[in-house]
């Protein structure tokens, strides 16, 4: 069986480097120890080495963004990057917090080659910018040990992997600080002279644990892989290092990660209509907004651009550290059902779904309705507003024939009639209902013309009040 | 004669004296043929802004357009109702047999929304009319909405008070609506394309009224009021 193990060399700077829209230079830092941990390639320009205090890297560069080393959130970062990887391979083990094992055998014969899983692998870790090394062993253990030591061998030869292997200096095998120490001074360097111990003596010497580690290496003894579940949902975070302060600053983190929806929407062949964003700011309570389109959409455009309007609309509330992005809901892709062949025209339900889509981004959903009459005898609850949400359902034909004569206009409140009506034309109408819910009604309706020349609904109550409830537009 | 020379003459944008062409714009007629031949058989201009000035709400506005939403809302295009002054009452269209489903009202809190929304609306190829009750509009606002319903091709009504009348506008057909004697609306042109403003018609619109003529006191049974005959 052949292993594949990828060790990415700086996961959380490399997440970092990608949200950030500026070219500053990171740091990962230790808290305790307040030195630095690992640095990026600029960083690494301007002088900065792991292992040097914090106050020397700030000198050497004042501007230098520094992120604490944060396990959780490496954790967080990998099962992120197991998400797209598993477009590529399935039965993936996760190695937090920086690495990632595959079985190989499997994926040599899909992808035709070692060569050519490797050049499809690369470049996708390349279109992430991710610095990774990638490893091929014959068991789980030795693909780990080999990706970490830095020895990109990919090959499915089993006699060059061995020879690999038993290159592999001590310190990189694994072990024990303490039991490298010693193997060390009993004059061994490599683990290839370790293996070649007797294995009893090896356990009565050392430890019991360190033979099952060695067996483990080399295939004697079973090692069984947990394999990762992909999520059902889509979750993506980007995390700034230093707070945003402009929604530019967001837009940016957020077209990747919109990509990366549409691609993920892409292999599971289905749509989304509503996207949850978090902005998570510094000791404040998080920002959570919903983006909903009116129609199943995937294109990542499309929701670049209502994100857009929405950020417009609502400014910050504070600097954000990090973002968000949730799905989880899933919709059948739509297929355009009369669309013409060539794809010239327009698709109708398309741009209305656009349309509508930015309207509520910009205006807020409730503020763009459809009317429907409703079944109530009292005018103001004969009509009802809904949201608009999806297009595709047909109302009842309403039969035209036995509506009442109503005007076009209502009133939102009756007002009261201040002039006498010079021409009355019909009525009364008496209307009673109500008396089941407490809003009671009691009123007879008239139709009649003011002296500016307006036809006016108006009504008398029982109490003798006149009213104008609507006008005949 | 050049391309653009050819196209302005063609839509009607340059008045040619004597000669008054027939518009090859397909137009939006009114559904009033009284109208639509004092307008030239242009209708409610496609592509460009129209403009009703008026008093008060009630007076027939809505019926002069009520052709054009029942039309247009069955042949599956969409009309816009940007701030209306009052409740649409869906029963009352229903009953004219307006599509509802075509049907989209929207309310905006600022000027700048509407301005914003209305040019959303005239550009999308969705629109079929959009008819907005703005509070105000500076010229150069009007301008930047024609130019949007020229991009959409869709017909853009703006309801204004009548006394806007004497402010000019960059809209390609104004009409005055004044109410008249009885249940009729008077349309008074003030401008429109390729042709001399200055006509007026008076269109009956008793059918409001739930009635065709006749004695409009023989319908009420009995009022509370003193008798209107007397």
């Amino acid at each position: 069986m052949l292993w594949l193990y990828l060790h990415f060399h700086h996961l959380l700077l490399d997440h970092i480097a990608r949200s950030r829209e500026d070219q500053a230079p990171l740091a990962i830092i230790s808290e305790p120890s307040r030195r630095v941990l690992q640095a990026c390639p600029r960083a690494m320009h301007q002088g900065i080495r792991p292992g040097i205090p914090l106050k020397t890297a700030l000198n050497l560069a004042p501007e230098l963004v520094m992120v604490q080393a944060d396990d959780e959130q490496q954790k967080r970062i990998l099962e992120q990057q197991a998400q797209w990887l598993y477009r590529y391979m399935d039965r993936i083990t996760l190695y937090p917090p920086d690495g990632l094992l595959a079985e190989a055998g499997s994926l040599r014969r899909l992808y035709g080659g070692l060569p050519q899983l490797r050049e499809q692998l690369t470049r996708a870790l390349e279109e992430r910018c991710l610095n990774t090394t990638i490893t091929t062993g014959s068991t789980p253990m030795a693909a780990r040990l080999l990706a970490r030591a830095g020895m990109p061998i990919f090959t499915g030869e089993q006699q060059l992997l061995k020879e690999h292997l038993e290159q592999l200096p001590l310190e990189h095998a694994g072990f024990e600080p303490a039991t490298v120490q010693r193997l060390v001074r009993l004059g061994l360097s490599r683990l290839g002279e370790v293996a070649a111990l007797p294995a009893a003596e090896l356990a009565r010497r050392l430890a019991p644990e360190t033979l099952v580690h060695l067996q483990k290496v080399q295939g004697q003894r079973p090692d069984p892989q947990s394999c990762w579940q992909p999520p059902r949902h889509f979750h993506q975070q980007a995390d700034f290092g230093l707070a945003v302060e402009k929604t530019q600053g967001l837009l940016f983190a957020l077209r990747r990660i919109l990509v990366e929806l549409e691609n993920d929407l892409l292999h599971r062949q289905q749509d989304t209509d509503s996207l949850v964003l978090i902005l998570r700011h510094h000791q404040q309570a998080p920002t959570r907004m919903r983006i909903r389109t009116t129609g199943p959409e995937h294109r990542a455009e499309a929701f670049l651009n209502l994100l857009r309007i929405r950020l417009e609309q609502q400014p910050l509330v504070a600097p954000v550290e990090s973002l968000e992005l949730t799905v989880t809901r899933f919709l059948e892709r739509h297929t355009p059902a009369d669309g013409d062949l060539l794809g010239d025209g327009v698709d109708q339900e398309e741009a209305w779904h656009t349309l509508v889509s930015r309207l509520q981004a910009r205006l807020g959903e409730q503020t763009i309705r459809h009317l429907a009459p409703a079944a109530d005898h009292r005018p103001e609850r004969a009509w009802n507003a809904r949201e608009i949400r999806d297009r595709s359902r047909s109302t009842r034909e309403a039969d035209v024939e036995h509506l009442p004569l109503r005007p076009l206009w209502l009133m939102r409140q009756p007002q009261p009639l201040r002039v006498v009506p010079d021409t009355w034309f019909a009525g009364p109408e008496r209307i009673s209902g109500g008396w089941w819910d407490g809003e009671k009604v009691l009123r007879d309706y008239y139709i009649a013309r003011l002296p500016e020349g307006q036809l006016a609904w108006v009504y008398r109550d029982c109490h003798d009040g006149w009213f104008v409830h609507g006008w005949f537009g | 004669m050049s391309d653009l020379l050819n196209s302005l003459l063609r839509e009607a944008r340059l008045w040619q004296g004597h000669r008054q062409h027939a518009i090859s714009h397909s137009p939006e007629p009114t559904g009033f043929p009284m109208l639509d031949g004092q307008l030239g058989g242009l209708g409610w201009p496609r592509g460009a802004l129209s403009e009703c000035l008026l008093e008060a709400a009630g007076i027939g506005e809505l019926q002069l357009v009520l052709p054009l939403v029942r039309r247009l809302t069955h042949t599956q295009r969409t009309v816009f109702w940007v701030n209306p002054p009052f409740i649409p009452y869906a029963p009352a269209l229903a009953r004219e047999g307006v599509n509802l489903d075509q049907l989209v009202v929207i309310e905006t809190e600022s000027p700048q929304d509407t301005l914003w929304t209305l040019e959303n609306c005239l550009r999308s190829p969705v629109t079929g009319l959009v008819m907005a009750w703005p509070e105000r509009l500076a010229s150069r606002d009007i301008r930047r909405l024609q130019l949007a319903a020229e991009a959409g091709q869709s017909t853009c009504i703006l309801f204004r008070h009548r006394h806007e009348a004497n402010q000019s506008s960059p809209a390609a057909l104004r009409l005055e609506l004044v109410p008249g004697s009885d249940l009729s609306i008077q349309v008074n042109i003030l401008k429109r394309r390729g042709g001399w403003p200055g006509q007026n018609c008076i269109l009956p619109m008793e059918t409001r009224a739930g009635q065709a003529g006749g004695d409009p006191s023989a319908r009420i049974l009995q009022g509370p009021w003193p008798d209107p005959r007397s």
